[in-house]
């Protein structure tokens, strides 16, 4: 099979499971009560998830090493944005903090 | 369609997900360039985009795509890194079961990380389903215009930005900016610890599955701590 033809069956069929994935429960309990147990955990995934998916991107240097001191300079970046993000809640400030962090960081390392 | 929508519900949703596409633009780009890599057409590259509408996804397969992996092997990889969208899923539907099926199959298509992120506490926070709709239509559909725009940049321009300024690092940021705000009662903070310890030690867990573990035990923390509140 050519690549551009594996890259178009592909295409196709991850985009088959991400919809299908994205409709699941929608679909699912349109018409009937969710139970709940399951209700009650989804009052956590916000917080569950995010951390899931910010933790390991700050505490893991290249290579998959894990690192967690003021040597890494992901870590302590991330910990200045998370305390700008918690007083002001603005996504921006957040942003411009944390980027602004991680270069002054990166030049003070050397 | 019509019945639902608000527009200055859409508005508001346009404008309040506008922050994140700081984060979007660069991480789009990077699906263009890696897809380019990987050796697709452009016109292939940006229908992983249209379509797949998932970085997770479109990353794991172009990685594994110019590793030679089999079709089998990176579909069952784009399913696992999938797997977390299935929440997002759940803790939606109740807000959008008074919905049509039209305007269901609509938002779930642009349901994304990002727009859950920035669209759950809106939902949270109001019962006028027409404006929720419209907001998430707005969030949702500005995040999928702007997904096209980065791919685009990111076929045609390349790798324009130096991979040492780390802009990388603004995806991360995004997600810091709404997880941080949440954390101001015990119970989330705990959840926030839980997640947090398990998804460190369960690192090395294959295809990434320590996301998806270190969430639910998260989650099952939760849980548990309301339980535990609940009979005190």
């Amino acid at each position: 099979m050519s690549r551009e033809l594996t890259i178009w069956l592909l295409i196709f069929a991850v985009g088959a499971i991400t919809y299908t994935a994205r409709l699941s429960f929608i679909a699912l309990f349109a018409r009937r009560d969710m139970p709940p147990l399951l209700a009650e955990a989804l009052k956590h995934v916000p917080v569950a998830m995010l951390t899931a998916i910010v933790v390991p991107a700050v505490v893991f240097m290249p290579a998959d090493a894990l690192r967690i001191d003021v040597g890494n300079v992901k870590l302590v970046a991330a910990l200045i944005a998370g305390a700008v993000a918690w007083w002001t809640r603005s996504a921006v400030t957040t942003i411009v903090v944390g980027m602004g962090a991680l270069w002054g960081l990166r030049y003070l390392a050397g | 369609m019509r019945a639902h929508f608000s527009r200055s519900g859409f508005i508001e949703g346009v404008r309040d997900i506008a922050p994140m596409m700081l984060g979007v633009i660069p991480f789009g780009m990077v699906c263009g360039v890696g897809a380019i890599a990987a050796g697709a057409s452009p016109v292939a590259a940006l229908a992983m985009s249209m379509i797949m509408f998932s970085g997770a996804a479109q990353i794991v397969a172009t990685q594994l795509l110019v590793a030679g992996a089999p079709l089998a092997v990176i579909l069952i990889s784009c399913l696992v890194v999938s797997l977390r969208l299935l929440m997002y899923s759940a803790a939606m539907a109740p807000y959008l079961r008074r919905l049509d099926h039209r305007w269901r199959a609509v938002l779930a298509f642009i349901l994304t990380d990002q727009a859950f992120a920035g669209t759950v506490q809106r939902f949270r926070g109001s019962d006028d389903l027409r404006a929720n709709a419209s907001y998430f239509l707005g969030s949702g559909g500005l995040l999928w215009v702007t997904w096209q725009i980065a791919t685009l940049l990111g076929i045609v321009a390349g790798q324009i930005i130096p991979a040492s300024w780390q802009l990388d690092f603004v995806v991360p940021l995004c997600f810091l900016a709404v997880l941080a705000p949440m954390l101001r009662d015990r119970v989330s903070i705990l959840v926030f610890a839980v997640a947090a310890i398990a998804v460190i030690v369960l690192d090395s867990m294959p295809l990434r599955l320590s996301m998806i573990c270190g969430g639910l035990l998260g989650i099952a923390a939760g849980i548990a701590a309301d339980k535990l509140k609940g009979r005190a």
